[in-house]
């Protein structure tokens, strides 16, 4: 035995182990940075969201509120003008914009993961046209069914979700231009009969499906932000529970399989829960565009594509709010529907999407 | 050696011959008999059924009195024969922009060229005090060039799939934009917003009075269109053989896209925005006499004319109280066909 040829052996393994200890201090240290700097975002966009909340309900007007009654009356516990003014009216349509961006925000950025194509949301693929279709027309003929608008837009998404799968399925592949082109197509049918609607309906209908037409949160009631609570719990939820399987997914489909996945079931799991999100914040708010188009490449470029879809939920909360506060109190400009904003902010990001993105670039 | 002197010779395929009198004669006489079809379905049927031959005698004795004589004059047949115009003006429109395009989802409403017309329309409306449709054309006018110039500058510089693909988006964006400034214009006043709105639902209900001020713009559009068949031919083999072939390409261009902008214009000014007709009529004209444009181009108008008014007459029949629509009938017509043409293999590029 050579003692020197010993040492060098030696040397090599401590050198690669030392770089293999390196170079899994280093993950971890991104892993470790990511999770800070998704904190730090985080916790940013939640100080954004409640200054926002703050500005929505006392913009406008208090003066005739005393200053000790409206924080007991954002809870309930006062009578008379600031329960009338700041309960019924200001917290449930700042709540209902919250939590139907936040909605919005995590099906597109769902929706965006899953076809690898930021194009790809709910509302462009027609999804959101369904459930303003089936929303309305509960609304406009079966007023009194207990949340039948919600179960109504479920209905009318689901069904277009499935549609758009079966018709842009062509000889066992799937293509997401197709997909999109389908959707458009589709969500025409859907905006051709809202808008029927419109003509057909009484006087007092024409509120009613003029959400539909533009989104907004004007009439917001606190069963809307009961039911937008559900749905983002539920929804949320689901998410949580799919996002492994959406990481490994990311990866490509052999491999995810590989790595135990079961492709197919997650896919249509993550397709339902995208759909659903939308459907519900769509039954509750109508339409509000590009919203969910917005959110998941802002998440990708604060965060990374690991966390954007649990990034993307305060985003279009703070989205949506910001919108709703602007549409209300704007200079020149208000009062507007919410969702009018949210279109002249995010078609232009649409047109600069489609100008930029390279072929085959994911989300 | 013997088969690389002659390669191939007997494999080239037959050049494909140009339809012949007999077929030209059948598509004429099918065309004709069409128009005829719908003009007498849609004079005749409604909420008060006439007879074609009653038709017939009121139409001979234009003097006579009588009911059904008014229903005619004042609103049948003015509607009638303005569904025909703007159903022509579309269906050519459509052809011209699909053939300059090269794509074959290109269409005035698609690419929301007619929502752009309609937000001038409503801009003239709210500031200038149009009123006439004289008034809403030329805001139309500006309002289509405007948006289609905006609109193919974005599709053609798309990195989205294919040049098809990224029209199409430019399309809805451009429409999700004028559609969003056209409720900011009016969401105020909800008198003026309900107004504007069943107008934004493109209707010919209670147009009927507007037939003579549309008339001139629409057919001298339609007149202008004609002579562009050889044009769009020449152009559709390529910028360099058109070129090769003595066509000043840049303004062949330009000109046939004027025309297809005015075309859209005389239309929208008329009866607000209906998508999908212009799609449906320019494959419908050419399936039934292929690629040439010297022929599918008048084709166009007549499917054009024919698809309109028969949606029109439908929407009056599917309802027994009132009507539907004649754009909700064309969008319940149209979109299964642009489905069926966007899930075409050669549209997508994978």
């Amino acid at each position: 035995m050579d003692p020197s040829r010993d040492t060098t052996r030696d040397t090599a393994r401590d050198t690669a182990a030392a770089l293999r200890t390196a170079t899994v201090a280093r993950l971890r240290g991104a892993h470790r940075a990511g999770v800070r700097r998704a904190t730090l975002v985080a916790c940013a966009l939640v100080l954004m969201l409640l200054a926002l909340l703050v500005t929505s309900v006392l913009l406008g007007g208090v003066k005739r509120i005393p200053a000790g009654d409206i924080l007991p009356a954002a809870f309930g516990m006062r009578t008379g003008l600031a329960d009338y003014v700041i309960f019924r009216i200001r917290m449930p349509r700042a709540l209902a914009a919250l939590l139907a961006g936040a909605l919005f925000g995590l099906a597109g950025a769902l929706y965006q993961r899953l076809l690898r194509n930021p194009l790809a949301t709910p509302d462009i693929v027609g999804i959101s046209a369904g459930a303003g279709a089936g929303a309305t027309t509960m609304l406009l003929f079966a007023p009194a069914v207990p949340f039948g608008a919600s179960l109504a837009g479920l209905g009318g998404a689901f069904a277009l979700v499935a549609m758009v799968l079966a018709l842009s399925r062509r000889r066992g592949t799937m293509d997401t231009y197709r997909l999109i082109l389908v959707g458009i197509g589709l969500s025409g049918v859907c905006t051709a009969y809202v808008n029927y609607l419109f003509t057909v309906a009484g006087q007092h209908g024409i509120a009613q499906v003029m959400r539909w037409l533009v989104g907004s949160v004007n009439d917001a009631t606190w069963e809307g932000v009961s039911t937008l609570a559900g749905a983002l719990a539920v929804c949320g939820l689901c998410a949580a529970l799919l996002g492994r399987s959406l990481g490994s997914m990311a990866l490509g489909d052999q491999l995810a399989q590989g790595l135990g996945t079961r492709v197919g079931g997650a896919r249509i799991a993550a397709l339902l829960v995208g759909a659903a999100a939308a459907a519900l914040a769509t039954s509750v708010t109508g339409p509000i565009g590009f919203v969910s188009l917005i959110s998941g490449p802002i998440a990708v470029r604060l965060v990374g594509a690991d966390r954007s879809i649990a990034l993307a939920v305060p985003i279009g909360a703070v989205i949506v709010l910001g919108a709703d506060v602007l549409a209300q109190h704007g200079p020149l400009i208000s009062p507007v529907p919410t969702g009018v904003l949210t279109a002249l902010l995010g078609a232009p990001y649409f047109v600069w999407l489609i100008l930029r993105r390279r072929q085959g670039a994911t989300a | 050696m013997k088969q690389s002197a002659s390669p191939a010779a007997p494999k080239i395929p037959p050049t494909p011959a140009r339809p012949r009198f007999s077929r030209a004669t059948v598509v004429v006489v099918l065309a004709g008999l069409m128009l005829a079809t719908v003009t007498v379905a849609s004079v005749g049927l409604g909420a008060r059924d006439i007879s074609p031959l009653e038709i017939l005698r009121i139409v001979l004795h234009p003097g006579a009195e009588g009911y059904n004589g008014d229903v005619l004059w004042t609103e049948r047949i003015p509607r009638t024969l303005l569904g025909l115009t703007v159903g022509a003006s579309l269906g050519a429109s459509g052809l011209i922009m699909q053939a300059l395009t090269m794509n074959p989802l290109a269409e005035p409403g698609v690419l929301g060229v007619e929502q752009g017309a309609a937000v001038f329309v409503v801009l003239g409306i709210l500031f200038l005090d149009a009123s006439s449709v004289q008034g809403y054309f030329w805001m139309a006018l500006t309002g289509s060039a405007v948006t289609a110039v905006l609109v193919f500058l974005i599709g053609t510089r798309t990195n989205a799939g294919s040049s098809t693909i990224g029209l199409v988006l430019a399309g809805v964006a451009v429409a999700a934009v004028m559609s969003s400034l056209i409720t900011l214009l009016v969401v105020r006043d909800e008198a003026v917003y309900a107004h504007l709105r069943f107008w934004s639902v493109g209707q010919l209900t209670g147009r009927g009075q507007f037939l003579f001020q549309v008339l001139p713009f629409a057919l001298s559009g339609l007149v202008l269109a004609l002579p562009f068949g050889r044009t769009l031919n020449l152009l559709s083999l390529g910028d360099e053989t058109a070129r090769g072939l003595g066509i000043r390409v840049e303004r062949a261009r330009l000109a046939s896209a004027a025309v297809a902008v005015l075309l859209c214009a005389a239309a929208t000014a008329a009866v607000g925005p209906v998508a999908f007709v212009g799609l449906i009529a320019a494959h419908a004209a050419r399936m039934l006499v292929g690629a040439d444009h010297r022929w599918s181009l008048p084709l166009s108008m007549v499917c054009g004319s024919v698809l309109l008014v028969g949606a029109d007459t439908a929407g009056r029949l599917v309802i027994d109280h009132g009507e539907i629509q004649v754009s909700v009938m064309t969008a319940l017509v149209g979109t299964p066909f642009f489905v069926w043409l966007a899930r075409r293999r050669d549209l997508v590029r994978m």
